[in-house]
């Protein structure tokens, strides 16, 4: 028999619930942890082995993952099986859900950026009278930012930016190369700004190895994997959350666990699925939905991949010096900074990631055969390319909802996944294009091609919104410290609570709001208000 | 067809004699050499046409030519390869090549009376005029040029991640390519 000792259930193993269980276990809070994914060996279930000795030769097996382009053969079994965990979306306006139910989640893969955010998106309305304020500041947030920096390792530079504020971060001084030399100085008469790449760093910037082990080393915290959680279920005297449901993932059986307090870190878009799908009478349209607004505003950052891609004609045919090639870098948002009426035909701005060396794809060059080779000869590492991230405008059309007869492989009802770029996001990735192009000529690059196309709404893997935050209980389903307005122990941790997200990455911000939500738990216990 | 001359040589060669025969070990830790199967039999076509599946390998010939010893697109198999990719392909990827593999060689009976399998190397690489138009995001509205531009792709890619490419390398004292992690099933 379970002797049901933990105060907390925590919901999800990844950013959210790994940081929640690090923070509360170290503060003597017994944790349950519910991750609906299997646990990974990197012993035993990762080995090398040759692209030809794979069953499709590299090209992975078709229409295995019609949504996720980021799969390989080789990391195939990493991500989610489709068909098991299926949604939907409007015919023409697909949506890729990218999902990962492995203990450790999308932290086993995460691309590692981790840029704060700024006032100019917590107090964005403040700003350009767009959408809604976060209900905190920079300030507010900043000294979380400075913990969870260091433990995840994060280097870069500091360059003392209102839009990209400086974090405690590891120095980041290596030299440029003289091709990216050339690219910062054709920037910097552009006006526009460029600093390092900021990034977790090591071997493994995961929850299973920064954050579960110095939890679990507590003894406060229990996890159980394969445990997909179902229901969350609510005291119709108290309207608290009084039990959580879950299925055994292999067996399909069902169990019931008791909890003081939730927190629910399952994912941006499980998380809302799982409140939607915990409907009462208390809560007709979902766990903590008074406000009407649970699974509205779904948006993230679009991406234009491969925006610009050039070559350094210095570097063709492998003569350039030894430090032409290489380095990587970031521009940040540096349109719209001025307050009142924009600037550009579009609110917000953009950012880049760029990176000089690698050869460009054989695609982009207009020639087969004997000629091709040659040319691909002639261009190995001499690319320049640059990708485009962009803030995309949360809107209340755009939205999660629950499909009224789709079910999962464990008969819990999936969801239907609305959202589209309007004329704002398009505004921004043409603008970003445009200027991408101006640079690497300013640099004397030769642009080999240039589009503004982003992939579909999702494939970024920055899905947020539906569950946010705010300041009025009527607009916003939780509080400033992540906790719902209508069910007082119950704590929403992921992508979902924000509001906003500007151009940048959104983990460490996730990180940094559930070290200030547990935080605030761990004041309210000590308080008696939970 | 080198490594099936080996087997073939390996097969032929007598049993080992009793005299030579080791003491079985009791030792449950067995680790076997062993080969994959496309390294031991020929592939059999699943999918296209012959007429398709000969248009296809001469196509695949002009994309990746074998080069200064470096194994092309024939060598590496690609042609049989994609046709067995294509028969699992989702149908509007099998009807793109189906559509460009016949226009192909449609166009090439219509211009000079030949299979496009059949043609001069000059006036099948005619018939590729398409793959010079500058690249752009989206694909072609042309059916022809997208057959062309997938097909490109993927005949580049089948032969650079092909065994024989991979021994190429290694044996030339090049770089090895195409070793990654691989991620068993995890349950």
């Amino acid at each position: 028999m379970p002797t049901f000792n933990h105060d907390v259930v925590i919901i999800g193993s990844g950013a959210s619930g790994g940081m929640a269980a690090y923070i509360l276990a170290q503060a003597g809070v017994k944790c349950l942890m519910l991750e609906a994914g299997p646990m990974v060996d990197f012993t035993r279930h990762r080995s090398l082995k040759a692209v030809y000795d794979l069953p499709f030769r590299g090209f992975g097996e078709p229409g295995r993952f019609p949504h996720i382009t980021q799969a390989s053969e080789f990391d195939a079994n990493l991500w989610i099986d489709e068909k098991k965990n299926p949604y939907s979306h409007p015919e023409n306006d697909p949506y890729y859900w990218v999902r990962i139910r492995l203990l450790g989640g999308k932290t086993l893969r995460w691309g590692r950026a981790s840029w704060r955010l700024s006032d100019y998106e917590f107090k964005g309305k403040d700003h350009d009278g767009w959408g809604e304020n976060w209900p905190l500041s920079l300030a507010d947030l900043a000294p979380f930012y400075d913990r969870v920096e260091p433990l995840f390792r994060v280097s870069g530079r500091n360059e003392g930016w209102a839009q990209l504020p400086d974090g405690k971060l590891l120095a980041d001084e290596s030299t440029e190369s003289l091709s990216m030399e050339r690219f910062l100085a054709s920037a910097k008469k552009l006006g526009v700004p460029t600093t390092k790449p900021r990034r977790a760093t090591g071997t493994l910037a995961s929850s299973v190895n920064l954050l579960l082990p110095a939890a679990q080393a507590t003894g406060n915290l229990t996890i159980v994997p394969n445990a997909i959680v179902r229901e969350i279920g609510i005291d119709p005297k108290t309207g608290l959350v009084n039990a959580v449901h879950y299925i055994d993932r292999r067996s399909k059986r069902e169990y019931t666990v008791p909890t003081k307090t939730l927190f629910l870190g399952a994912s941006t878009l499980e998380s809302t699925r799982l409140l939607l799908n915990s409907r009462s009478r208390q809560y007709p349209t979902g766990l903590a939905n008074s406000s009407g607004v649970l699974g509205h505003y779904l948006f993230d950052q679009f991406y234009v991949k491969n925006s610009v891609t050039a070559l350094v004609p210095e570097a063709r045919g492998g003569k350039g010096p030894r430090n032409l090639m290489g380095g990587a870098g970031y521009v940040p948002r540096f349109t719209n900074l001025k307050p009142g009426k924009p600037e550009k035909n579009y609110l917000r701005g953009w950012a880049w990631d760029f990176g000089s060396g690698g050869t460009p794809s054989p695609e982009l060059f207009p020639q087969w055969g004997d000629e091709l080779a040659r040319t691909m000869a002639d261009a190995q590492g001499a690319g320049f390319s640059m990708t485009t991230m962009g803030e995309s405008l949360p809107r209340f059309e755009h939205k999660l909802t629950i499909h009224p007869t789709l079910r999962d492989e464990w008969g819990i009802p999936a969801p239907h996944l609305e959202q589209r770029y309007t004329d704002n996001e398009h505004n921004m990735a043409k603008d970003a294009m445009e200027t991408g192009v101006a640079m690497c000529e300013g640099a004397g690059f030769e642009v080999l091609a240039a589009h503004s196309q982003m992939v579909p709404p999702g494939e970024s893997i920055h899905e947020l919104g539906t569950c946010r935050m705010g300041a009025d209980p009527k607009k916003s389903v939780l509080n400033s410290f992540n906790q719902a307005h209508d069910v007082k122990n119950l704590f929403v941790l992921d992508g979902s609570a924000f509001p906003s997200g500007g151009a940048q990455n959104p983990t460490l911000t996730i990180l940094a709001l559930t070290v200030r939500a547990s935080e605030y738990l761990l004041e309210q216990k000590k308080q008696g208000k939970l | 067809m080198k490594r099936r001359h080996l087997l073939q040589t390996l097969a032929a060669t007598p049993a080992l004699l009793p005299a030579q025969q080791t003491t079985p070990s009791p030792d449950e830790n067995v680790v076997l050499a062993v080969v994959s199967p496309d390294f031991a039999g020929l592939p059999v076509r699943r999918f296209l046409t012959p007429d398709q599946y000969a248009t296809l390998q001469s196509l695949a010939d002009l994309i990746a030519p074998s080069i200064d010893g470096r194994p092309g697109a024939k060598e590496a198999e690609a042609a049989p390869f994609l046709d067995f990719l294509l028969a699992k392909s989702p149908r509007d990827r099998q009807a793109l090549y189906q559509r460009g593999l016949d226009t192909l060689n449609r166009t090439a009976r219509t211009r000079h009376q030949k299979a496009f399998a059949e043609l001069l190397p000059a006036d099948a690489n005619a018939l590729l005029a398409p793959l010079k138009a500058k690249w752009t995001y989206s694909v072609p509205t042309d059916p022809v040029a997208a057959f062309l531009r997938a097909a490109k792709a993927d005949i580049i890619r089948a032969t650079t991640n092909s065994r024989a490419v991979a021994e190429a390398n290694v044996a030339g004292r090049r770089r090895a390519t195409g070793l990654n992690p691989y991620w068993q099933v995890i349950e």
